[in-house]
């Protein structure tokens, strides 16, 4: 096994509902250019590529062979990752496997999704498509009662009901869903690369129509059209290439079944119970040599889809202890200048081009970590250890990469 | 259900979404071009190879393309098959009259351009033999202006 | 340095046009049947790599439902939405990093009763370009790309139909094959009907529904799994652009700068003499030699040649497909995955009425995109070197 780490990192100038100026290859190919500018590499460093996205959204498959001069990827070897939200993180876990493996030793790993191109809900219920379509031919009511009901409006239904077990749980009130959201859209007001760019009140969030309750409109995500490139390298590599490296110490990966949110056979578990969540942690913390993640991270980029999930996972991932998070919130800890800031990005949450979603959590640890964050987010704090996370499928995948300032020892 | 049991009913669930694509900075112009009876395509001045249709990147010289050239709208032809069906959502359907659909190389270009050969005998087409752009009357801004290509003369 | 990585089990379904079982059904008798015969359980198997693709499965997130049935259930768990052989090359990957000791590599696909193949190749097409005039699909590229080589190398159509007619007696003698025919001849492939001229029917491949799985495990764990593991030995992919006007459809530059990295990975000068049998992913009989001439299993356009001999029979000098390859059965995402498995069985002798005499090293293809953008290549060999 070899250490590896991340040297660089470009996004798309923007990432906002309507990319109209430009088609799918050229969006993806700014991100490619602008990683190159920014590391000063060519592609000629390059030796492999790994590419994600969800191609339902779109409707192209395999969209890596139609863009592949676009990504600099002509002669290369190149592999299409797919894994539903989970799709960057695991994009980019694969850069990382093709590199401790000794295989190769710089790797392009290129995320995205253009999702004004095609309808977002049409392909996130796309996802039980099949069983869907086979309801409406026995008339059943998709949008409302019982049944498919819960995707009602896409992934929110669904959600309602884990953020309602969340709070039952957890004791905390549906203002702190409020709280979360305010505070991740000012976030997101600091960063360029963030989708919704609006600083945010508690009274603004709460001033926004119930979806499906306890969830908001302005608890939900956007749909967003960008692209993400990262690119990685081994130790002895990025020695020679890079000025500041942000390690990947830690990976972890688990996949639950449907039955989270499974709402066609009825089985359904309870989806804030997130096991999975903690398994996946807790692989990475051990290959990280983390005993005490709530004192050892430094900063926290989740996947919140709706605002609760950020309080959610804080838990689910050991940062702090069950039924805490709210109260990690109301006395500041997870804002940009608190003791853990927790998605000083604007999280998901602000933006979200779903292929590249769970890759933008950890390309914001790393530039943290670098301190080259462009934009005013930057936390005042040395940020020593990150966690990112990524989390998708039907409520059923979860990925987490821990970033470090400093390689494991091997 | 038990293993080796048979299925004996389907769901048919056509998939038939709408998505509205962008064409992008060089189709657009392209098009554009079309309805003025030209047809443009963009030249690497690394490797000097004239592309068409137009496309952001020269893979293999890692150049982003901005030199656009007219070409056409003469060409050769350099590989042609003869259809004797047509897809229809994937299904293959017989069709009466068969069809040329040819590779062409129009005169400045370095690529070759996917085409349909109307006004022609399948059993006269050969490879070298000179084509020509017809264009739609009048334009409608779409890939379709570039109807199809007959013989020269 | 690099861990050495084997194929330590494989099992197949028989592939058909209609598999008769739903999904979810075919993998877990697959993987459990799989499990059994080796004496494991899913406790036993690391990492789950999972091989398929939204578009054939009609679903957003196609392994939504596929991982429970694999065992993946709270495992560490991806999908490759790719050829198989990429996929298997990943699960390879993920145990040389040295994290896992053992993977499952599954494959599934429907394309025999739950899709048209050819429709979800139009979905391939540049959407704002090639789909929109809707000149191209996947038998015109096809017939293209078999003009460009046919004339530069002057084959004609007499010897496409004595490939087709090879690959479909070789499927016959494949109880897994969906479409063999014992004596066929290239005058019964001459008398199917014209897609797209120089292609007949019998020359594309038959829509087909299947699945493969393969357990790969480290050297440390491997001979603990099967006596005879199966060393994977080297393997390499390469792309190359979209656009089919720019492109020389008469060779195939990616699959040999693909089969150019396995080979050296390999440690393989001279493949030609080095390799035993050969499992390529084929989609039209015209596709047998350009893959076979970038691999560098045959002479530069010998086509003709090759196809005159018999060279590439079960019995010849270098056997390619003995299963019968993508004329006798050519379910998507499984396709690299089965012959990366039929090499396995090639070099453990279990291959039956299609076994090869004395093979210690194979090598198996796989590819995606029209005329084979994207190319895939794995050497798999008895000996663990």
């Amino acid at each position: 096994m070899r250490n590896v780490g991340i040297i660089g990192v470009g996004y798309t100038p923007v990432f906002v509902s309507k990319r109209k100026d430009v088609n799918l290859a050229e969006m993806v190919s700014e991100s490619v250019e602008a990683v190159f500018r920014n590391t000063g590499l060519s592609p000629d460093d390059i030796d492999a590529i790994t590419f994600g996205n969800m191609q339902t959204f779109e409707g192209v498959n395999l969209p890596h062979l139609l863009m592949s001069e676009h990504i600099r990827a002509v002669d290369k070897p190149i592999i299409r990752i797919a894994t539903g939200g989970t799709t960057g993180m695991s994009t980019l876990q694969a850069a990382y496997y093709y590199v401790a493996s000794g295989i190769y030793d710089v790797v392009l790993a290129v995320s995205w999704e253009k999702q004004s191109e095609g309808d977002s809900q049409v392909g996130l219920a796309g996802i039980v498509m099949p069983e869907a379509m086979v309801m409406v031919q026995h008339g059943m009511d998709l949008l409302g009662g019982r049944g498919m009901g819960g995707m009602g409006g896409g992934s929110t239904g669904a959600a309602a009901y884990q953020a309602m077990s969340y709070l039952h749980h957890s004791g905390a009130d549906p203002e702190h869903i409020d709280k979360m959201a305010a505070l991740e859209r000012s976030n997101a007001a600091l960063n360029p690369y963030a989708h919704l760019r609006k600083k945010t009140t508690v009274e603004d969030v709460q001033a926004t129509p119930f979806i499906s309750w306890p969830l908001r409109y302005g608890h939900t995500c956007p749909t967003s059209d960008g692209a993400t490139a990262c690119i990685v390298a081994s130790e002895e590599k990025a020695a020679k290439l890079a000025d500041k490296v942000a390690w990947i110490i830690g990976v972890g990966c688990c996949t639950s079944d449907p039955s989270t949110a499974n709402f066609i056979e009825g089985q359904m578990t309870d989806p804030a119970d997130q096991t999975v969540c903690k398994i996946a942690a807790k692989k990475a913390y051990e290959m990280a040599g983390i005993e005490d993640p709530a004192k050892e991270i430094d900063l926290a980029e989740l996947y919140d889809g709706f605002a609760h999930q950020s309080l959610m996972w804080l838990e689910k991932l050991g940062l702090c202890k069950e039924g805490e998070a709210h109260k990690l919130l109301d006395r500041g800890v997870l804002n940009i200048d608190g003791d853990l800031p927790t998605n000083p990005s604007g999280g998901v949450f602000s933006t979200n081009a779903i292929g590249s979603s769970a890759m933008n959590r950890a390309t914001e640890c790393a530039l943290q970590i670098m301190r080259k964050i462009e934009g005013e987010h930057q936390v005042p704090k040395t940020v020593k250890k990150a966690l990112a996370h990524g989390w998708g499928g039907l409520f059923q995948y979860v990925t987490v990469m821990i970033l470090s300032d400093t390689p494991r020892k091997i | 259900m038990k293993a080796g049991e048979r299925i004996v009913a389907h769901a048919v669930v056509p998939l038939d979404f709408t998505y509205n694509y962008r064409v992008g900075q060089y189709i657009e112009r392209y098009i554009k071009a079309l309805g003025e009876k030209k047809i443009m395509a963009v030249k690497c001045q690394d490797c000097g190879r004239v592309f068409v249709p137009p496309r952001k990147i020269c893979g293999t010289c890692n150049r982003i393309l901005d030199e656009w050239v007219e070409v056409g709208p003469e060409g050769t032809i350099e590989i042609f098959t003869i259809g004797h069906v047509k897809l229809n959502k994937g299904l293959v359907e017989k069709i009466d009259k068969p069809s040329i659909i040819a590779m062409v190389k129009l005169d400045g270009a370095s690529s070759l351009l996917p085409c349909v050969i109307n006004g022609l005998d399948p059993e006269k087409v050969k490879k070298g033999l000179r084509v020509k752009a017809v264009f739609k009357e009048p334009p409608e801004d779409s890939l379709f202006d570039l109807d199809h290509f007959e013989p020269v003369g | 340095m690099e861990r050495k990585v084997a194929v330590v089990g494989y099992a197949m379904t028989r592939q058909a046009s209609d598999i008769g079982v739903p999904r979810p059904i075919m993998l877990f008798e697959l993987v459990k049947g799989l499990f059994d015969q080796m004496g494991i359980t899913r406790d036993d198997i690391d990492t789950f790599v999972l091989c398929s693709n939204d578009f054939q499965c009609g679903r957003t997130i196609s392994n939504v439902f596929e991982d429970t049935p694999v065992g993946a259930y709270m495992k560490d768990e991806t999908k490759v939405e790719a050829d198989g052989v990429m996929a298997v090359m990943y699960g390879a990957i993920r145990i040389m990093s040295g994290l896992y000791d053992t993977a499952l590599v599954v494959g599934n696909s429907l394309g025999g009763s739950e899709f048209r193949p050819y429709l979800i190749m139009d979905y391939q097409l540049h959407p704002a370009y090639d789909r929109q005039l809707g000149i191209l699909n996947e038998p015109v590229t096809a017939a293209l790309q078999a003009k460009a080589y046919m004339e530069k190398y002057k084959i004609t159509e007499d010897h496409l139909n004595k490939i087709a007619a090879r690959l479909l007696r070789n499927a016959a003698k494949n109880p897994f094959a969906l479409r063999g025919k014992e004596d066929a001849t290239p005058e019964y492939i001459a008398s199917s009907e014209y897609l797209y001229e120089p292609l007949r029917e019998l020359h594309c491949y038959p829509f087909t529904d299947g699945a493969c799985a393969v357990v790969l495990a480290s050297d440390k764990r491997a001979k603990a799994l099967t006596d005879k593991p199966v060393w994977i030995k080297g393997f390499g992919d390469s792309i190359e652009g979209y656009f089919l006007g720019d492109r020389d459809l008469s060779w195939s530059r990616s699959a040999k700068v693909a089969a150019d990295r396995a080979y050296r990975m390999a440690g393989i000068s001279n493949p030609a003499k080095e390799i035993d049998v050969a499992e390529i992913s084929i989609k039209f009989a015209s596709q047998e030699p350009i893959i076979c001439e970038a691999l560098g299993l045959f002479p530069e356009g010998s086509g003709a040649e090759v196809a005159d001999r018999g060279l590439a029979e079960i019995g010849g000098e270098m056997p390619v497909c003995p299963s019968g390859g993508g004329l006798g059965a050519y379910p998507f995402s499984a396709m690299g995955l089965i012959r990366v498995a039929e090499c396995a069985k090639q070099i453990n002798g279990e291959a039956g009425d299609i076994q090869v005499k004395d093979v210690k090293t194979a090598v198996a293809h796989g590819q995606d995109g029209f005329c084979a953008q994207h190319n895939a290549v794995m050497v798999l060999s008895s000996e663990e070197g």
